[in-house]
């Protein structure tokens, strides 16, 4: 359906039956005129509002979205609105990082007494909305293929000392394991070596032999978190790393696992390497002899050649700006603890830092040229510890059907704006989904989006504490952080 | 699917601004769209019997009505459709008339987006399933919460409607408010005279439990079903045995307790009855004075109690009572006005509350009906009255009309003269507000018969004063806004008409009730205009100045208006729950709880499904606000009539790139 050519701009207002719906019904009773654009869809409260329906709106081409409740403790259904507000706010900040203009977004409250002001919301937010134009569309905006952020160059300095060099304490976190196995654990998680000596895969450790086979280094990459939820019920150990514990924690808090049922092994790390920064100093596909690490040296011999890559050229950038290498949460914790950085960390990838410093539309830009080449693996999603839905994931079903099944750009950005929503305040910040991804596409960075904005706005990050609440599922009737915006 | 939509011209309301019949032309484009007409007055007879027809002549399976909001004619057209044979919720509206014929005359726009609203209603429809009410069994018992005279008229009216009522009072007797009162306006006749019959009844009906001292400590379940936990506080008498004889009282040796019930004019015993009628007649003691409780040492109560009832070491006690309705009826209490600098904040002995100076007049107060300065206990010869003491001022955001002030100024200032035929009484006012029957007249009485001076103006300062017989005097300093004067009268007492607000701990009950509440403490009704009596919540319901200023009659007849609530409520066998409401997809359900976490009613619960964890939903709590739809990553719950599907078609018919 189109708008009407040079008059209207497309605007869709989400209104709760019981205020605002009725404040819209006031002004028409009292003749109030208002500008025609508004398009309004009654929903039973503002708390009913997902913010998906804000983003699939804006995705798909709207110029302008507004959602209306009732006022802050006058919700018909008493809370609805104080998680309306959360969530709202957080989809806001959210959006300039996908190249959305937030002006292009607004939430207000209106009560079905307020005629008059519902006039005045409505004739406000049509004119900005004229004012900022039609939004630019996916279909028009040229694609960007260049990731200069992730040049050696460009690399984060690390906040903390990084190394390779073997920990002298895996014989006795190995004794550790193969004590608690005889204790009656029926496995533990850990690492063990892959196919060339640059990988490493999960185990599950059931004998003294299998504990033999734990490693422990830079190559330790996967957050072994993720298996967790599939042994539920199940006595069971994990070796963790410091991010991965954060996972652990998380799935604690949310209680998807039992404190009672998992055992967590720790001990501090130095950091992990982005594979894919060693493997572009060899030709491709060439086969990984030997791999020699000591400080922070990582020698790689493959085809008879020798290369040399440090842990400052190869870390992880989740590692560069790790404040947790020691297990936050630990049952058994084996070795010295590795100090923890002083300097404050600013949380952002090198994708974050770029696009912070584009301007919205090349972002917009950016994410097509990076959609362009996602191939829908969901391999973000199978390597999340946090996407407890499994089988279930939204993308995939029918009802309720949030995508098409179309091979389209758009699409396949707004599965990653589900799967950052769905983690909104629940990501770790462990960067698992942007590690699997076999395309190399920065999605870790709309995570971290979402992670910035709710540690600015609620002080919150998850994984640090087995009782946290995520601030999206929880409300405050007074938000200390959150004003009401103006809509002029 | 075959849909049939029909287009409203409602006269001229819509036809005046919305092409009515190229809507109807563009909507037999829609999808699934097999029958639209434009029609004059759609909600009219021959209306609704078109529908009707059509309905049964196309074969329709679901109905669109373009016209107006359906919060006006949504469940009109809802039977319409139902007596047609179809289910009733396979029914959409389109508001074409609030939302575009009234606020715009651009036709082609409004045409263009009455078509368009019909699209998201025809998508809606098409994505609609049959609901289907559940039916589910009533406790018919009701709670009343509060003892004033709201709660005591819904509790009599129910009672007297053959309904079994819990009543829990927070403080030692019932009466409330009104129990506090000397007379009553516009009649000057005596306060307790009209209650105290009442409140025997209360004590004396059949149907009525009363649970005095008591409050009310948590609420669970829904309407028809609600189970409530009540804490009886400790008395340190045992009431079974206790007369009400007084001699306890008589007795205490701690006679400098605050006496709450005269609002805290005069001292009385720890151990206190708070008037000859309260109801039940029953002491209890305040440990914060009690000399045994406090030191150990005394217990003369108990020596001289000649029924044994004194207990020393009681303790709370929690009861559980099944009811189906609630009637919340709190009443309010004065705000802190000691924040107000300008009237001493609490510093003059002499500047007192009208709740106060009403204590002073009533004959079982603590002056027996005598006026007497707090200062130095002598007869004031000028009273001066200050109003809006906290109403209606803006600058300590308190911007609305305790509504009854004025009233009872104008009586206390007749009962000043009645009391002390020399004294002259003045009364500061912005406004005189005596909407009521014989209100005004009233107030004219004041002035004309009994020689009032009322003085337009708000008092900016009182001002102490050291007479010359070592008495003190207060000077206020006010402008007379209608001589446009200022004006300065020194008084010997000063009655302030304090605002009023929720009564202390409004908040929490609302919070256990799971009804709103605004930032002053006042319960919100459901509706401003349609639904004063209900709440947000099924089967609470409000009664008297807890859902907003009103006076004694205003109070009564809502009183009575909740009770009539209650009675229609329970005038079924059983109850019919709203079949919108969130419905889980247990396929898709991980059961990881989060919709759990959001309810706000506590209307989902975790359940053992073939040993995986499952969330389920309590039918007849849930209400349908969609929080846990919202908030389900899986979408495994979803509000019927509201689902993500229907939200998503909504928006994917309008915005396509």
């Amino acid at each position: 359906m189109s708008v009407l050519s040079g008059k209207e701009l497309r605007i869709v207002g989400f209104l709760c039956n019981w205020c605002s719906y009725g404040g819209a019904d006031t002004a028409g009773t009292a003749r109030a005129t208002q500008p025609t654009d508004l398009r309004i869809i009654r929903v039973p409260c503002s708390g009913r509002v997902n913010p998906l329906f804000v983003l699939k709106a804006l995705m798909n081409g709207a110029d302008g979205v507004l959602v209306s409740g009732c006022h802050p403790r006058d919700c018909h259904y008493s809370a609805g609105n104080f998680y309306a507000r959360r969530r709202l706010e957080i989809l806001k900040e959210f959006l300039p990082i996908v190249g959305i203009d937030p002006a292009r977004f607004e939430y207000t409250w209106v009560s079905a007494s307020e005629g008059q002001r519902w006039k005045e919301v409505v004739t406000s937010f049509t004119e900005r909305i004229h004012r900022l134009g039609p939004a630019p569309k996916w279909a028009d905006v040229t694609p960007r293929y260049d990731m200069p952020f992730s040049a050696p160059e460009k690399r984060l300095e690390p906040i903390r000392p990084l190394g390779c060099g073997a920990n002298p304490s895996l014989p006795e976190l190995r004794e550790a394991i193969k004590k608690a196995l005889a204790e009656g654990l029926e496995g533990v998680l850990g690492w063990k070596p892959g196919f060339d000596a640059l990988h490493t895969e999960p185990v599950f450790m059931q004998t003294p032999e299998e504990v033999d086979q734990l490693v422990w280094g830079p190559f330790n990459v996967h957050n072994l978190a993720n298996f967790l939820p599939q042994y539920k019920g199940r006595k069971i150990g994990v070796v963790v790393k410091g991010c991965d514990s954060k996972g652990v924690i998380e799935l604690l808090a949310e209680k998807l696992i039992e404190k009672d049922d998992v055992t967590i092994f720790g001990m501090g790390c130095n950091g992990t390497v982005d594979l894919n920064r060693v493997l572009e100093k060899m030709p491709e596909g060439v086969a990984i002899e030997n791999v020699n690490c000591s400080g922070n040296t990582i020698r790689v011999t493959a085809a008879g050649r020798e290369y040399t890559v440090s842990m400052q050229d190869a870390a992880q950038d989740k590692c560069r700006q790790c404040t947790n290498p020691n297990a936050v949460l630990s049952d058994v914790f084996v070795g010295p603890r590795v100090t923890e950085p002083m300097a404050p960390a600013d949380g952002r990838s090198g994708a974050l830092r770029f696009l912070d410093d584009l301007p919205l539309e090349e972002r917009m830009g950016f994410w097509k040229g990076q959609m362009e080449r996602c191939i829908s693996c969901h391999a973000c999603r199978s390597a999340c510890p946090m996407c407890v839905c499994r089988d279930h994931c939204v993308s995939d079903a029918r009802d309720p059907a949030w995508l098409t099944k179309e091979d389209d750009v758009v699409q396949k950005l707004f599965f990653q704006l589900i799967h950052a929503q769905h983690l909104a305040g629940r990501c770790t910040g462990c960067g698992e989904c942007q590690r699997a991804c076999p395309m190399g596409i920065p999605v870790f960075a709309l995570k971290q989006q979402f992670g910035r904005k709710i540690k600015q706005i609620f002080g919150y990050g998850a994984g640090m504490d087995v009782n946290g609440v995520p601030p999206l599922l929880a409300y405050q009737v007074e938000e200390p952080n959150i004003k009401e915006h103006e809509l002029s | 699917m075959k849909i049939g939509v029909f287009v409203c011209h409602c006269g001229s309301n819509i036809e005046a601004t919305v092409d009515t019949a190229e809507v109807a032309r563009i909507a037999l484009t829609y999808p699934d769209v097999a029958h639209a007409e434009d029609s004059m007055y759609t909600c009219s007879e021959p209306g609704q019997d078109n529908i009707v027809d059509a309905i049964k002549k196309y074969g329709l399976d679901g109905v669109v009505v373009a016209s107006c909001s359906p919060r006006m004619h949504e469940q009109t057209f809802r039977r319409t459709v139902e007596r047609a044979g179809l289910n009733r919720y396979m029914f959409e509206m389109a508001n074409i008339r609030e939302h575009v014929s009234w606020i715009g005359k651009d036709r082609e726009a409004n045409t263009n987006k009455a078509a368009e609203l019909v699209r998201l209603a025809v998508e809606k429809l098409r994505r609609d399933a049959p609901l289907h009410s559940r039916k589910f069994d009533v406790t018919k018992r009701v709670l009343v919460i509060g003892g004033g005279v709201a709660g005591i008229q819904a509790a009599l009216d129910c009672a007297d409607g053959g309904i079994d009522v819990v009543m829990v009072e927070r403080e030692s007797t019932i009466g409330g408010k009104m129990a506090k009162l000397d007379k009553t306006f516009p009649t000057v006749d005596c306060s307790s005279c009209v209650l105290s019959p009442k409140m025997v009844d209360v004590a004396q009906h059949p149907k009525i439990k009363l649970y005095a001292y008591s409050e009310v400590e948590s609420i669970s379940g829904f309407v028809g079903n609600f189970t409530v936990t009540i804490r009886k506080k400790t008395a340190y008498v045992d009431w079974e045995k206790c007369t009400g004889c007084g001699a306890c009282t008589e007795k205490c040796p701690a006679r400098h307790s605050p006496d709450a019930f005269n609002e805290c004019v005069g001292e009385t015993t720890a151990i206190n009855i708070p008037f000859p009628q309260a109801i039940p007649k029953k002491a209890v003691i305040d440990p914060r004075f009690c000399r045994k409780l406090t030191t150990g040492k005394c217990g003369i109560c108990a020596k001289v109690c000649p029924s044994g009832a004194i207990n020393y070491e009681m303790k709370d006690e929690i009861v559980t009572e099944q009811v189906g309705a609630v009637v919340a009826a709190t009443g309010y209490d004065l705000m802190d006005w000691t924040i107000m600098g300008e009237y001493g904040g609490g510093r003059f002995p002499d500047v007192i509350t009208s709740l106060q100076y009403e204590r002073m007049l009533s004959a079982n107060g603590p002056t027996a009906g005598h006026v007497k300065r707090p200062s130095d206990g002598r007869e004031p010869r000028v009273v001066a009255f200050i109003q809006c003491v906290g109403s209606r001022d803006r600058s300590i955001d308190r911007p609305y009309c305790s509504g009854f002030c004025c009233m009872y100024t104008a009586k206390q200032a007749i009962l000043t003269r009645d009391h002390m035929p020399e004294s002259r009484s003045f009364v500061f006012y912005m406004d005189i507000r005596a909407p009521g029957k014989m209100y005004d007249e009233f107030t004219r009485r004041a002035v004309e018969e009994y020689g009032v001076q009322y003085v337009r103006g708000r008092v900016s300062a009182i001002q102490p004063i050291q007479r010359a017989d070592g008495s003190l005097g207060y000077i206020l300093r006010a402008a007379d806004t209608l001589l446009g004067e200022p004006v300065e009268v020194e008084a010997d007492l000063v009655v302030l008409a304090v605002g009023i607000e929720g009564a202390h701990g409004a908040g929490e009950l609302a919070e256990k009730l799971r009804i709103s509440y605004d930032k002053y403490g006042f319960f919100m009704e459901r509706h401003v205009k349609l639904a004063p009596v209900e709440t947000n919540t099924a089967g609470v319901y409000l009664a008297g100045v807890c859902q907003g200023a009103k006076d004694i009659p205003a109070s009564v007849a809502q009183g009575s208006a909740a009770a009539a609530k209650v009675l229609s409520l329970f005038s079924r066998d059983k109850l019919e729950n709203d079949p919108q409401i969130a419905q889980v997809d247990i396929k898709r359900c991980v059961g990881c709880g989060k919709c759990i976490d959001v309810c706000p009613y506590g209307a989902i619960k975790k359940i053992d499904f073939r040993g995986q964890p499952k969330a389920e939903v309590v039918e007849t709590v849930c209400q349908g606000c969609g929080v846990c739809n919202a908030t389900c990553p899986q979408g495994a719950i979803q509000v019927s009539h509201f689902t993500d599907n229907q939200i998503l078609a909504e928006v994917n018919a309008l915005c396509q790139f």
